[in-house]
């Protein structure tokens, strides 16, 4: 369609012309590395620049205009992105993704329109920030096994549980928040969606102190928290559903830019090449076998994610089939963390108080199992797997059609 | 692979999977182990009209390819003998046949070329080191009439069935590579049993075997540049062999955790199985990706071709025998009879992954390559 390209070529001309006279570039400041470079005030700075670009149309790209948004189709936000790579654009850490890319788009395929009408274009301006309000101390990989309640009290619902790994919670203004709303369905079949306030009464956020030492994620209570049912995302008890959108989406979020493999190999991991150097171990033939190793892995793991995003682009290959991706990351993440301390040494693993780079190795094995673990674990994306794209039986489910109620007696009470 | 294929290379896959069912399916390939040329009858002929030796070769000697692409057609044929293990000199006439056209004079090609697309000459590439074609103990004197080769090959593919040898010495001024008749005087082949008993490798001596000047094959960038585009594309083909193999045993796997039952139950249904298993799928979507990638850079003639390459190489080699060794324990007993093809794999895979140059040989070029 000549006339539609015609058009996007127009659209990326007048948002190349709006970027450079509004946003700054990339280049010139160090970019943000660490969780402790966000603050409220770094993200207030990308909130003005959030309502500036959502002033001048470049806000919610694709989404309905009767929310707010530009009503345009993916290429038109793929130019705009194309022509914004150079340019720093609104940054709010994690929440970036979980709110642009993964709440709000489930919020859009399954809230009431009365919400997003009043939801949607807070967003747009940089009000709303939302965080997950998912996983709980009882319950991670069984994501249909939370037992935050909710319960109807008249027009509203009253929350009351315990939620955690909620990244930024602490810096969030709102949280989609999974809660059962029926015990006595199976665990699938009695789940809800809600839109909580981060700042409603009864809700306590507190950051999680990690190996790291820093905190990027929180545990979340809820003592009586009254949410409006206006606020519920999603239809009673067909919470399920709007989970596997957001899986979707979340999956989706995690693919890397689609620039498939132009960079070819590149320079052999600098870090661990420094590391060597240090240690004196450059012409160590075993030091050399673990630089190549990890240098290769990191291609293959590159190689690998553009097939998998060609295969998924093209529609040849079920969503799970990104399950390789994660579990790529989830497999090699650890053993390049270790190669690290091998090649390094215990000179690598001590360094002098105040100096971020030496820390480097030891912050990268606490944090190396990260993508084993976090946003579903080897061992669920290998069930994906196994299960729907090799074609291998199901578990049997000793849960899944029993009563939540019963489920919880038994697991609680029968073993204590 | 599948991914990157034109339609026209679609067709010639296809047309090899089919000449392959009808010619050499892996039952043959079982037979053809006690044979003495370990190919069936009329099977190079019938391979040389599909084109098989043809896509290195220019269009003026009777070469061609389907899609433009030589190295990218040869991969995907190599994948889909590897699916069912063929025999035969497909890699080893081919890297002749891409140096020859690369590195030759107008009358080299003109002589060497024809009969090596017609299938009617039989080539393979011979390097002294058994880990990695270093020409370090295979040396061409220069004598008045031309040069004379003393030193072994310990390892050559087909070379008992080749007619020429490329061969790759140490010159009077550095790396000379020469094609000679295996037939000369002086040269000694002997035919080497090994564990992969679906390729066929021979050991071959030099002893004082004169060769004229016009049987020297230099380009234009020199001998070492030579060897090194003959060592990538004999690496891509190999990976691609592999890849095909380690395709159709992870089918063949995955089929048997759904077939075979145990406590009342497909064995696939049990997670340890269903877990081992999406690990192999890891490795062979991870090798099909880097496989596609060296086919890449090769194709687009990338300046970082050579350490790709390598990567690919050794990521394969080790996944092979990972996924071979996984499979292995899927299959439990039956495949330790010889009856049961899974040998047959991870035999080939096994020997794949030592072929021109080892994983870690590979790792050591990737550093060199690096210049750590």
């Amino acid at each position: 369609m000549p006339d539609e390209d015609e058009a996007i070529e127009e659209y990326r001309l007048g948002a190349r012309v709006w970027l450079a006279d509004h946003v700054l570039p990339r280049t010139g400041r160090r970019p943000r590395r660490t969780v402790d470079d966000y603050t409220p005030e770094v993200l207030a700075e990308s909130r003005v620049l959030q309502r500036t670009m959502f002033d001048a149309g470049y806000a919610g790209i694709t989404w309905p205009t009767e929310y707010g948004g530009q009503g345009l189709s993916s290429a038109y936000e793929s130019a705009f992105l194309e022509e914004a790579a150079r340019y720093e654009l609104p940054d709010f850490g994690p929440l970036t993704a979980t709110t642009f890319q993964i709440c709000v788009p489930t919020m859009l395929a399954h809230a009431s329109p009365e919400f997003l009408a009043r939801f949607v274009p807070k967003v747009l301006v940089g009000e709303a920030l939302v965080c997950q309000f998912f996983s709980e101390p009882s319950s991670g990989s069984d994501l249909a096994g939370v037992r935050t309640r909710a319960r109807r009290d008249g027009d509203q619902w009253v929350i009351n549980g315990q939620k955690v790994w909620s990244t930024f919670a602490h810096l969030a203004d709102w949280g989609m928040c999974l809660a059962r709303t029926d015990w006595d369905a199976p665990k699938h079949r009695g789940l809800t969606w809600f839109a909580v306030r981060c700042d409603a009464p009864g809700v306590t956020i507190r950051p999680i102190q990690q190996i790291g030492e820093t905190a990027e994620f929180c545990e979340d209570f809820f003592d009586d928290v009254v949410v409006p049912d206006a606020d519920r995302v999603g239809d009673v008890n067909a919470g399920w559903a709007v989970t596997r959108t957001m899986l979707g989406l979340e999956r989706a979020a995690r693919r890397p830019e689609e620039t498939g493999l132009g960079g070819g190999p590149g320079a052999l991991a600098p870090d661990l090449v420094r590391l060597a150097a240090r240690a004196g171990r450059i012409d160590d033939p075993v030091v050399r076998q673990r630089l190549a190793r990890a240098h290769s892995a990191e291609f293959v793991g590159r190689a690998l994610a553009a097939r998998v995003g060609e295969h998924l682009r093209r529609g040849e290959r079920t969503g799970a089939f990104a399950a390789y991706d994660k579990l790529f990351r989830g497999t090699y993440n650890p053993i390049r963390a270790r190669l690290a301390v091998e090649i390094g040494g215990a000179p690598a693993m001590t360094w002098i108080p105040g100096d971020a780079e030496g820390a480097e190795t030891s912050l990268a094995y606490l944090n190396g199992r990260t993508s084993s673990i976090a946003g579903g674990t080897n061992e669920m994306q290998r069930n994906a797997i196994a299960e729907q794209i090799l074609g291998l039986p199901r578990e049997a489910s000793v849960d899944a059609d029993r009563p939540f109620r019963e489920v919880v007696r038994d697991v609680d009470g029968g073993r204590g | 692979m599948e991914l990157d294929l034109t339609a026209e290379q679609q067709l010639q896959r296809d047309a090899a999977a089919r000449f392959i069912a009808a010619t050499c399916p892996i039952s043959t390939i079982r037979d053809l182990v006690r044979s003495p040329a370990g190919l069936p009858a009329g099977y190079l002929d019938a391979a040389a009209q599909l084109g098989w030796f043809a896509m290195f070769v220019p269009e003026q000697h009777g070469g061609g390819t389907v899609s433009g692409s030589a190295v990218r057609d040869a991969a995907a044929l190599a994948e889909e003998r590897g699916r069912t293990l063929q025999p035969g000199p497909f890699g080893s006439t081919n890297v002749v046949a891409a140096a020859v056209t690369a590195a030759g004079s107008p009358e080299q090609r003109g002589a060497w070329l024809p009969p090596l697309r017609d299938g009617t000459s039989v080539a393979t590439w011979a390097f002294p080191a058994a880990d990695g074609p270093s020409p370090s103990s295979l040396e061409a004197a220069a004598v008045p009439a031309g040069f004379r080769l003393s030193g072994h090959a310990p390892l050559v593919q087909d070379a008992a069935l080749a007619d020429q040898l490329l061969v790759t010495a140490v010159g009077p001024g550095g790396p000379a590579q020469f094609v000679v008749a295996s037939t000369t005087p002086g040269i000694t082949v002997t035919a080497l049993q090994s564990h992969d008993i679906t390729q066929r490798f021979a050991s071959v001596s030099f002893d004082e075997v004169m060769v004229p000047a016009a049987a020297r094959l230099e380009g234009p960038g020199g001998a070492e540049a030579d060897v090194e585009q003959q060592l990538q594309l004999a690496c891509v083909l190999s990976v691609a062999d592999t890849v095909g193999a380690m395709d159709a045993l992870f089918e063949m796997t995955r089929r048997y955790a759904l077939d075979r039952t145990a406590f009342g139950r497909p064995i696939g249904s049990f997670q340890a199985v269903k877990h081992q298993l999406a690990d192999l799928g890891l490795a062979l979507e991870s090798s099909k990706a880097v496989a596609a990638a060296a086919v890449d850079a090769m194709d687009t003639r990338r300046d970082d071709s050579g350490e790709t390459v390598s990567i690919a190489k050794a990521w394969v080699a080790d996944r092979g025998v990972d996924l071979a060794q996984g499979c292995f324990q899927v299959f439990g007993g039956i495949g330790y009879t010889w009856d049961h093809d899974l040998h047959l794999y991870l035999r080939r895979i096994t020997m794949n992954g030592l072929l021109f140059g080892s994983a870690d040989w590979h790792r050591e070029r990737i550093c060199r390559l690096q210049g750590l």
